[in-house]
């Protein structure tokens, strides 16, 4: 459904919003939006002149509007109104009529939406509204797989699954409101006042204050429930209306998608604009023939034509010959390219029913055609079975059909790694305990070997809980959780305690983890494997099975991850009553934060580390710290001040963080494996083969990625030199960049710091040069860091050029917005056409951005998919999608183009020529011209 | 996941060769041989035919009299609207010297006559012509009434510059006896033309049909009378009538006047050449199965059919050359 925002009455330039619950008379002072949503554009009265002037605004039909006012002149044509406005106004209809239509639908689906039942607390009882008459302030009652229809902040309830897809968040409600449980009689009592942000398109983040019986509460995200959003697991709950209508955070959100065009597409705009040039100067020549043959043999002859002589001067005879031409040679013009079929009866001198017939005889043929192959193109995408995954069941799909062509074009592809070039099923693989390695498998000699079919997996048929599918080597780590060793214990404690994973029993009554992401899931499972099985968790407590024997502990705080903190923490009061702070994270941030007694494991630690990095594995750093109660007190107390405040607040408790994710204790480190797709190597060897260059954007530490790089034939042990760019600070960034240039074209070349803009070009000119002249491949590695002050300093230009000589390009923790910014780069400052390729919700805006995004259908719900022009199941398909149908439909294009051109040219000439045979009379003689020869 | 979900089955795409893009044509690899013979073929077919029609076309006998100059007087009589009742004639003799077998037929041919100018061309009334209604004169624009407000008939520019030139083909046995050749008026339109789209009104009288209508300003006769000797031959579905009304494409034509067996002529009337600076002839023409003396589509034929292997052969040689340079790459 499209959706187009309509504000009713609600200021765009609100600056925060002010909410009373319960008390619609006081809000609605502020005229906010209210529930109703109009997507559709028309209504019976608007839908005449808004639907005419839409129509008149495609360059197609104000053209053809603009040959048939030519038409109507009689000096020009002498077709009668009538023949020509026919085929005119069916024309006209048809579009409406299918307009008319399409908002029927959306009026219907408006109408459904709005008037969809809903429990409003109005007057002290609970009545069912319609969804459109739900005003902000008004507190309503959601129900379990209810669909949310408003931005609402949450009152009450105990647990909330929100999300969409697969993609379960939870939600928790204030304390304070929690209390006031399902008694309808104090909720219709209760009257917090909400200061809120203004509407706006952040789903990610809420800023808010709840006043309420003289005391101040924080509201953040968590508190707060989408428009969208389906309620998951949870019985009910009621909330506030905060948001209504068009102010949603979805309706927001809903914004146009950029309209993508084929390089094809802008050529053939060019030659449109050349051809029409050539039609203009065909005008003239033939315009000039007239007066001319007027003047000279027309004289003689006009007794024949007018009754009277020396009626007509002859120039001003030429001047209405130029017009005539206009509309006769308008076949030229590809105009009709973009017109579809019907539309080319406009052609003005086709007056009996076979010229209409073998008009469109030609149209079918040709004329609307382009579009029509794009079409069929796109089908061929669709139904081939070469890019059909069976274990998910999806074929390929092709979700723009406009764009095929330049498939056959790609000069660069941005991939993503999670999920594209790796399957995202995340398997517990190693870990290092106390700096102990466990999972790596010896033989006999005492040699590591690798993990072969030979070897017992560890049984875990003693666990009636664990999980089948995790297959761990090292009957090691099972023995150190039997012989009780403390630290082991505490570090599959943390694994099963801190995390976001949520725990749901299926119908055999197994435990089934709903998790935010695979790498959790992975850790939660192998805690549960070796028995700490995560059970169940609620606002204030999880509860997990220690080898045996239930616990629950007291959730005291959670700080969430985030992509600045790399690390989540969890404050939990164990039975003893002991309070401890689990936290896992990335090791570079986690180790800043150890306690000073950590050096010797420290050091043990990176090394294991390092070694699972260098396996491609992905790894996770664990700590813990012991609090005790006072401190924890007056660091709780200060966090709940810091939440009440509105400005600054993430700053203050971000901060707050900070202080008390310190001193920490290093239990060990875990690596997860993240296994490639099938046919990642071939797939990436064939696009380079095909002078494609792959660049891979990816979230992971330099190492994995590295790793990764070579796992996949990116990086190879033949290349020349490999850079590396991880400096800190912009002049760190510089110099390095400088140097690999210097390796990279000698000495003699002067490293320019592209200040200067008029010498861009210049520079382009010369990087042609020299990139015949570097021999050997390079490959070029950047982090997030380096990439953050190169993309905003004048580095940018080195930096692309050092990037474009280099056979592959892998740059690591980069952000989403990162991402976007690499391929943006290259996109405006090379002609180049760029693919982007992902999977997840943090590829979406480098799909975006990209000429052509391509989605994996995978694991990461849909966010990606739906923000697509292309999605498959598998990395593999890419070269099958670009290499064959890409390059097919960009010949078959181009053919059709020179083919085109070729009949239109052919097919108008004829009558230029035949114009010095009838004295330039605009005469189509095509009729009669068969008669003759 | 080894058990594929119910319903997936449906969306694995069919396996058929159109829409696995594995039809033959999908992929046209054309081989050199292929190609080179296709094109040799082409050419040997379009020189085939085209030496055949040029051939055929020279094999016409054809016969051109120019009268423009020799019947000036009567052009300059005529050029002035007055005297257009006056008779006005001259003779050409002139000599046949071989046999044309066959039927012979006779055409006039003007040049630099334009029939093909726009506005000439759409001036006229279907519906007139038609018979339906002999009063609608709505497009013949300027011809469409008389100075006094008659509505004319036949009606615009087309029907009032038509050629009426009577010529007359006799054969002189000596300077003394001049027998006249019989010549068929009949047979030179097309069946469509005489008995579709041009009728005449219906009534048992056509000059009562014409009733209320005025002959074109340049015609001599009105449009009943023009075919003295026939009376079914008369309105507007007289032959040259209808002959006259079917526009020509190019200023330079000739159009057929009649079906005849043999001798010589006399000539009189429109259209006054002079005053389009064109030249009047009368063209006398046997027929064969290709048409009349066109050598155009001969020609044509026999131009792509050289280009067809001049281009085979330029390929071929560059196929040839780049065959022993392929094999010079292949063995190092």
């Amino acid at each position: 459904m499209q959706i187009l925002s309509c504000r009713l009455g609600a200021s765009g330039s609100e600056a925060e919003r002010i909410v009373k619950a319960n008390d619609r008379e006081y809000n609605e002072k502020f005229q906010y939006a209210d529930n109703c949503i109009h997507t559709s554009k028309y209504n019976l009265l608007t839908f005449l002149p808004i639907n005419l002037f839409e129509q008149f605004q495609r360059v197609a039909n104000a053209y053809f509007l603009f040959l048939l006012i030519l038409q109507l002149i009689p000096e020009i044509s002498s077709l009668t109104w009538f023949t020509t406005f026919v085929p005119l106004v069916l024309v006209i209809t048809m579009t409406a009529v299918k307009d008319a239509t399409d908002d029927y639908f959306r009026h219907k689906s408006d109408d459904q939406v709005n008037n969809r039942q809903s429990e409003v607390l109005i007057d002290g009882k609970l009545q069912n509204e319609k969804w459109m008459n739900v005003k902000v302030g008004d507190i309503i009652k959601l129900e379990n797989n209810q669909f949310v229809a408003i931005s609402m902040r949450q009152l009450l309830e105990f647990f909330v699954g929100c999300g969409r897809e697969t993609n379960l968040k939870v939600r928790h409600a204030l304390s304070v409101t929690s209390e006031l449980g399902a008694d309808i009689s104090r909720l219709a009592k209760f009257d917090g006042i909400v200061v809120c942000e203004a509407p706006n398109n952040k789903l990610d983040k809420f800023t808010g204050v709840l006043s309420w019986k003289d005391s101040k509460h924080s509201l953040n995200n968590e508190k707060i429930i989408l428009r969208g959003c389906v309620l998951r697991n949870t019985g009910w709950c009621f909330g506030m209306v905060v948001f209504a209508g068009p102010d949603t955070k979805l309706m927001q959100n809903s914004g146009k998608t950029k309209f993508k065009r084929t390089s094809i597409d802008r050529l053939m705009n060019t030659l449109v604009l050349w051809i029409f040039g050539f039609l203009v100067c065909l005008g003239i020549i033939l315009a000039i023939g007239n007066s001319i043959w007027e003047n000279q043999v027309g004289d003689k002859f006009r007794a024949f034509i007018f009754w009277k002589e020396g009626e007509k001067n002859s120039v001003f005879s030429g001047f209405l010959t130029f017009w005539s031409y206009i509309i006769i040679l308008n076949t030229v013009v590809p105009i009709s390219l973009y017109v579809r079929l019907w539309q080319t009866f406009y052609f003005g001198k086709a007056l009996c029913i076979l010229k209409l017939m073998e008009r469109f005889f030609f149209s079918i043929l040709m004329d609307g055609s382009v579009e029509v192959i794009r079409l069929g193109h796109s089908y061929f995408i669709n139904w081939d079975r070469k890019m059909y995954y069976s274990l998910k069941a999806t074929p390929a799909e092709a979700r723009t059909t406009t764009l095929n062509e330049e498939l056959g074009q790609i000069n660069y592809v941005f991939s993503d790694k999670t999920g594209t070039l790796t399957q995202n099923i995340m398997t517990f693989k190693r870990c290092s305990i106390n700096g102990r390695i466990y999972g790596e498998v010896h033989d006999d000699l005492g040699q590591k070997t690798d993990i072969t079919k030979k070897k017992e997996p560890v049984d875990f048929s003693v666990n009636p809980q664990a999980d089948r599918t995790l297959e761990f080597f090292d009957q090691r780590l099972m023995e150190s959780i039997k012989l009780g060793d403390p630290k082991v214990h505490e570090f599959l404690r943390l694994l099963a305690l801190c995390h976001t994973v949520m725990s749901e029993e299926n119908s055999a009554g197994q435990l089934v983890y709903q998790v935010q992401s695979p790498d959790e899931g992975a850790l939660v499972t192998a805690a549960r494997n070796f028995g700490f099985i995560f059970k169940s968790r609620t606002p204030e407590t999880i509860t997990i099975e220690e080898l045996g024997t239930l616990v629950t502990y007291q959730l005291l705080a959670f700080l969430d991850f985030n992509n600045i903190r790399k690390r989540m923490s969890v404050i939990v009061r164990n039975p003893e009553g002991q309070i401890k702070l689990y936290c896992k994270g990335a090791d570079t941030i986690l180790f800043e934060k150890l306690h000073p007694s950590n050096e010797n494991l420290l050091t043990l630690t990176s090394d294991h580390l390092s070694e699972f990095a260098g396996e491609g594995l992905r790894t996770l750093a664990i700590a813990y710290r012991d609090l005790d109660d006072k401190y924890f007190k007056e660091w709780h107390k200060m966090l709940e001040d810091a939440n009440a405040t509105t400005d600054e607040r993430d700053e203050r408790v971000a901060g707050l963080y900070e202080e008390i994710e310190r001193d920490l204790m290093l239990l060990g480190a875990t690596a997860v494996e993240d296994k490639l797709q099938e046919g990642v190597i071939e797939t990436v060897t064939n696009l380079s083969l095909a002078n494609i260059k792959i660049w891979v954007l990816t979230g992971d530490k330099q190492e994995t990625a590295i790793n990764i790089g070579y796992a996949c034939n990116m990086l190879t042990d033949d290349m020349s030199d490999v850079f590396i760019i991880a400096g800190n600070t912009v002049a760190e960034v510089r110099e390095e960049v400088r140097k690999a240039k210097e390796n990279l074209f000698g000495q003699n070349r002067t490293f320019s710091n592209g200040h200067v803009v008029f010498e861009k070009k210049e520079q382009l000119e010369m990087n042609s040069v020299v990139q015949e002249t570097v021999t050997g491949d390079y490959a070029l590695v950047i982090n997030g860091h380096s990439l953050a002050h190169a993309l905003e300093s004048d580095i940018k230009n080195d930096l692309l050029e050092l990037a474009c000589m280099c056979k592959t390009v892998v740059c690591c923790r980069v952000t989403p917005l990162q991402k976007a910014q690499v391929v943006e780069l290259v996109k405006n400052h090379r002609n180049a056409v760029t693919l982007a390729i992902g999977d997840g919700a943090n590829d979406v805006s480098m799909i975006k951005s990209a000429h052509i995004g391509v989605g994996i259908s995978g694991q990461e719900g849909l966010q990606a998919v739906l923000a697509s022009d292309y999605s498959f199941a598998q990395f593999r398909y890419l070269q099958r999608l670009l290499l064959v149908h890409g390059r097919w439909s960009y010949f078959r294009m181009c053919k059709f183009l020179c083919y085109f051109f070729y009949k239109n040219f052919a097919f108008t000439l004829v009558h230029f020529w035949f114009g010095f045979f009838c004295g330039f009379s605009a005469q189509v003689g095509k009729k009669t011209l068969f008669f003759l020869l | 996941m080894k058990t594929t979900p119910q319903g997936c089955q449906s969306r694995l795409p069919d396996n058929t060769a159109l829409k696995q893009q594995q039809l033959p044509a999908y992929r046209l690899q054309l081989s050199a041989t292929g190609v080179l013979s296709g094109f040799f073929a082409t050419g040997v077919f379009c020189l085939g035919v085209g030496i055949i029609l040029i051939l055929s076309a020279k094999s016409i006998k054809e016969i051109e009299i120019n009268y423009t100059k020799i019947c000036a007087n009567c052009a300059k009589l005529r050029e002035n609207a007055v005297n257009f009742d006056k008779e006005c004639t001259c003779s050409i003799p002139f000599h046949i010297p071989e046999t044309m077998q066959g039927n012979v037929y006779m055409y006039y041919k003007l040049y630099g006559f334009y029939q093909n100018l726009y506005g000439y061309i759409l001036s006229r009334s279907n519906s007139q012509l038609l018979g339906t209604d002999v009063k609608d004169v709505g497009s013949c624009a300027p011809f469409r009434e008389s100075h006094n407000g008659t509505p004319i008939a036949p009606c615009g520019a087309i029907a009032n510059s038509i050629f009426n030139d009577t010529i007359i083909l006799s054969y002189n046995l000596n300077s003394s006896i001049h027998i006249k050749v019989p010549m068929l008026r009949s047979g030179i339109t097309w069946w469509t033309d005489k008995y579709v789209k041009f009728r005449n009104p219906s009534s048992n009288n056509l000059s009562s049909a014409f009733a209320g209508t005025t002959k074109p300003p340049y015609w001599p006769k009105p449009v009943y009378e023009l075919d003295e000797e026939d009376p079914g031959n008369n309105g507007f579905i007289n032959d040259d009538f209808i002959v006259w009304m079917r526009t020509a494409a190019f200023p330079t034509f000739k159009k057929l006047y009649r079906r005849l067996s043999r001798t010589q002529c006399f000539i009189e009337g429109l259209p006054a050449v002079t005053r389009f600076r064109g030249e009047k002839s009368v063209v006398l023409s046997t027929l064969t199965w290709s048409g009349g003396r066109s050598l155009f589509l001969g020609l044509a034929y026999t131009v792509t059919g050289a280009v067809t292997w001049l281009a085979t052969f330029s390929m071929m040689a560059a196929h040839l050359m780049l065959k022993e340079r392929k094999m010079f790459f292949s063995q190092q």
